[in-house]
């Protein structure tokens, strides 16, 4: 095993990036202090919901994946064990159940509300209880359990709503992405139950819902996300400006940063770099020799060692299912006079939400934009979801475009999954494989 | 000349060992066709009142061979079979596929089942799983409109309110019977063993209902109660897509235990509720998904007014078993996810539990012998000082 260098990786600095997320996570640590109400969810982006009823919101895979990136994930992870969760259950639903046993144990310590006096060392502790939860969970079924559990860790005390969101399995002959019969009934079914949520926000805060905060929110994000795309699209060049490191590092800005004027701000510098770069001839990769897309959800324990080791072999990954096909990527649904529609239909694009067909055309899609030569697909351990498919779309890619495509192990959030050595000697062979494939041509 | 009971269960046996082969000689006799049907809670009755034979499709015997290389080995080995057994042409005898229950590991045999078998229809239709909200019925009842629609399209004949009711009662009459042995054996009797009574119900779950029925009729009919004997009376629980491997079960009675009383797909579970004689037979097929959870609570719903920890602790009581054997197959999330809130409630009862994991291939039942024998010794003594 050899550890990968700072030599090649060229990463993305955005100034107004400085501790945004972790002024988020700190803010929230804070809530019950500063008397807010507090709300857990997972899945989907509801937090503008959230944020236009005034609380302060802890999403769930967001927590776990922070504490994994953090390398702080074991004590939640042993507390989940010691619970009696098995480590083959999905690491986000075990890490943040630890952390729900972590909270819940330190909440009856402590009768004022106020988490983490008790275990301030402890990070995996210091998520504030929550008053209620929200499950908007797409995909994957674990998630409508896992909160289910969580509700009944808490003794069964704590409200929950669930929204359900239909899985888009493209029955019918119409249906496509973004189209068709099922798309559209799957739409307003999904948008019906938003408007109960809101019901539900206002019973649990007392207050009438502030609509007109809601249409702002939504303005932030759509014009975030539009910048986001385009800077995106600016990596179509070869060599790429920016890698999909870079689209990891901004998810969970994308993704449950409070929508304001900052995060529109923190976009168009993201676009204003990558273009900047491009203009200049900046490389994300200084030595770019092949363009890979990447398939799986994040090892967040491993970010910065994988964007180093793939840079190491002159390696750009330059897209991938997560990054792309997720987080409102599709900016000209929301429309902000009216967003719930727009809303419910990004709730419903998770990239583990739809069947196999649609998820071809989309990698298919994406691998002739971004000139790919290759795939990797991280086969999560504990992430069936995000690994159900991609055997087959890794014969569709195959198939329809020649591209090879090479698997490695590891998992979202338990280091203990990966293994190095599967990954360099693979992603020796199949590079090898595409220098072959070029010498042919 | 073997007895009339022995003929029916050699029948019924040989349907639930070699389903495709029941379901072949079936289209052969009657020209019909046959849908494969994947667990839990697809409303077999629409299929039935269209004509054709849903089955649903079991977990077979080969080893894993080419679903090893279409979804990954941490998915449960239920769905890498279903995967294998699609890539290699085992589900060929089928002429569609049907789906109700969203599973993110079965959507991925699903999406294989789809790619091997293009030419026919493969619809899923997602029977919400949060049972409580205000929108649960009409949306169950939508979907169970689409299926009817759905098969309609399928066979290309009208589904009539009349054929649904006359199916409903088919089945239910099957259930009622299914019942009743389950009930015989939680009062005492002992004449069919585990392994037995799964075959009654896997035969249920792939035969034509009717025929199953008479031959169940004569299963009953020829065999009287045994009284159970001294070993420990155990619940077992758990496995919601696939039937528990038969060798496992008799590990269990070969232990010292004896079982009484079960939550299994492939046992209580499946026959825990009636439709019901209705005017309005879709409004009963969407009421039986939500009344059944409740019957029988299953963990991949979410229902807050029902508990599976409390309903077991309940049936130990009802049944007088001694303990709860869990068998959980391997990297089945739901069943992961809820275990610790199980322990926790049969601890506070002080009812001994042992859980085994269970895989398609390679269960070491040695091993599982040796911790059974542990869990038998460790009631009986418990017995022993209470006296």
């Amino acid at each position: 095993m050899s550890a990968p260098t700072l030599a090649n990786s060229n990463k993305l600095v955005i100034p107004t990036a400085t501790n945004m997320v972790g002024d988020y996570w700190d803010n929230l640590f804070t809530a019950k202090e500063r008397g807010k109400q507090v709300v857990w969810y997972n899945g989907s982006a509801v937090n503008p919901f959230f944020q236009a009823a005034g609380l302060e919101w802890c999403h769930g895979e967001a927590f776990s994946a922070r504490l994994a990136a953090q390398q702080l994930e074991k004590p939640a992870q042993l507390a989940g064990e010691e619970y009696g969760y098995i480590g083959e259950l999905c690491s986000y639903a075990r890490t943040h159940l630890g952390c729900a046993v972590l909270t819940k144990q330190a909440r009856s310590e402590d009768e004022t509300g106020i988490v983490g006096l008790v275990d301030q060392q402890e990070l995996a502790s210091r998520l504030p209880a929550p008053d209620f939860f929200v499950n908007a969970y797409a995909g994957c079924s674990t998630g409508q359990q896992w909160d289910e559990i969580s509700y009944r860790v808490f003794g069964k005390q704590v409200p929950i709503f669930n929204v359900s969101l239909p899985f888009l399995p493209g029955n019918k002959p119409d249906a496509g992405y973004l189209s068709g019969e099922e798309w559209d009934q799957a739409s307003g079914y999904v948008a019906d139950q938003l408007y109960k949520l809101v019901e539900f926000l206002e019973t649990m805060t007392g207050r009438p819902f502030d609509w007109d905060a809601l249409r702002q929110n939504m303005s932030y994000i759509k014009r975030a996300s539009e910048l986001r795309r385009e800077a995106m699209a600016l990596c179509r060049a070869a060599p790429t400006p920016a890698t999909y490191w870079d689209w990891i590092a901004s998810i969970a800005h994308i993704n449950f940063m409070p929508a304001g004027p900052e995060l529109v701000q923190y976009f168009t510098d993201v676009k204003a770099e990558v273009q900047r770069r491009l203009d200049n001839s900046t490389a994300g990769v200084r030595n770019e020799r092949y363009r890979l897309y990447f398939d799986g959800i994040m090892n967040w324990n491993k970010l910065g060692w994988l964007s180093r080791k793939f840079a190491d072999a002159d390696v750009a990954v330059v897209c991938g299912r997560y990054t792309h096909n997720a987080f409102w990527q599709e900016p000209h649904l929301i429309d902000t006079e009216d967003p719930i529609l727009g809303m419910a239909q990004h709730y419903l694009l998770c990239p583990t939400n739809h069947g196999v067909k649609t998820l071809k055309y989309l990698t298919n899609r994406d691998c002739v934009d971004y000139g790919i030569d290759g795939i990797v697909f991280h086969a999560s351990r504990t992430c069936r979801a995000f690994t159900n498919p991609q055997h087959l779309l890794a014969k569709s890619a195959q198939k329809e475009l020649g591209i090879p495509s090479m698997f490695f192990e590891g998992d979202v959030a338990d280091a203990s999954f990966y293994k190095d050595e599967i990954l360099e000697s693979r992603l020796a062979a199949m590079l090898e494989g595409i220098d072959v494939r070029r010498s042919r041509i | 000349m073997p007895s009339t009971f022995t003929q029916a269960m050699a029948t019924l046996g040989a349907a639930a060992e070699f389903p495709n082969t029941y379901v072949a000689q079936w289209k052969q006799r009657t020209g019909g066709k046959a849908i494969g049907l994947f667990p839990m809670n697809f409303p077999a009755e629409l299929a039935h009142a269209a004509g054709v034979l849903p089955v649903i499709i079991q977990e077979d015997r080969e080893p894993i061979t080419a679903g090893r290389n279409l979804l990954g080995e941490f998915n449960c080995g239920y769905t890498r079979n279903l995967a294998d057994q699609a890539a290699l042409g085992r589900l060929d005898v089928y002429d569609g596929f049907f789906q109700a229950d969203h599973c993110i590991q079965l959507l991925g045999a699903v999406d294989v089942v789809r790619e091997d078998e293009p030419d026919k229809p493969v619809y899923f239709g997602q029977l919400m799983s949060s049972m409580g909200d205000e929108w649960t019925f009409p949306q169950v009842l939508e979907k169970m409109n689409d299926f009817r629609v759905e098969l309609e399209k399928f066979t290309g004949r009208a589904v009539s309110d009349d054929d649904i009711a006359n199916s409903i009662e088919i089945f239910d009459e099957n259930r009622r019977l299914m019942r009743s042995i389950f009930d015989q054996r939680r009062h005492g009797d002992a004449a069919l063993a585990p392994d037995q009574i799964q075959v009654l119900v896997k035969s249920s779950m792939i035969m034509d209902k009717q025929e199953h029925t008479e031959l169940l009729r004569e299963v009953m009919a020829e065999h009287g109660p045994v009284p159970r004997d001294d070993r420990i009376r155990v619940h077992l629980s758990g496995h919601f897509c696939h039937a528990p491997n038969p060798e496992l079960l008799k590990v269990i009675e070969d232990s010292g235990a004896i079982v009484v009383d079960d939550d299994l797909f492939h046992g209580t579970r499946y026959v825990s509720t009636d439709v019901g004689s209705t005017d309005d037979p879709m409004a009963a097929l969407a009421s039986v998904y939500l009344r059944r959870n409740s019957a029988v609570p299953c963990p991949t719903r979410v229902q807050h007014d029902v508990d599976w920890d409390r309903f077991l602790v309940d049936s130990v009581i009802a049944s007088g078993a001694q303990g709860v054997i869990v068998l959980m197959a391997k990297f089945c999330e739901p069943h992961m996810l809820f275990y610790p809130e199980l322990r926790k409630a049969l601890e506070a009862r002080s009812i001994p539990l042992l859980l085994i994991e269970t895989e398609h291939e390679g269960l070491p039942l040695e091993s599982i012998r040796t911790r059974v024998e542990a869990l038998v010794e460790r009631i009986r003594r418990k017995q022993l000082t209470t006296v």
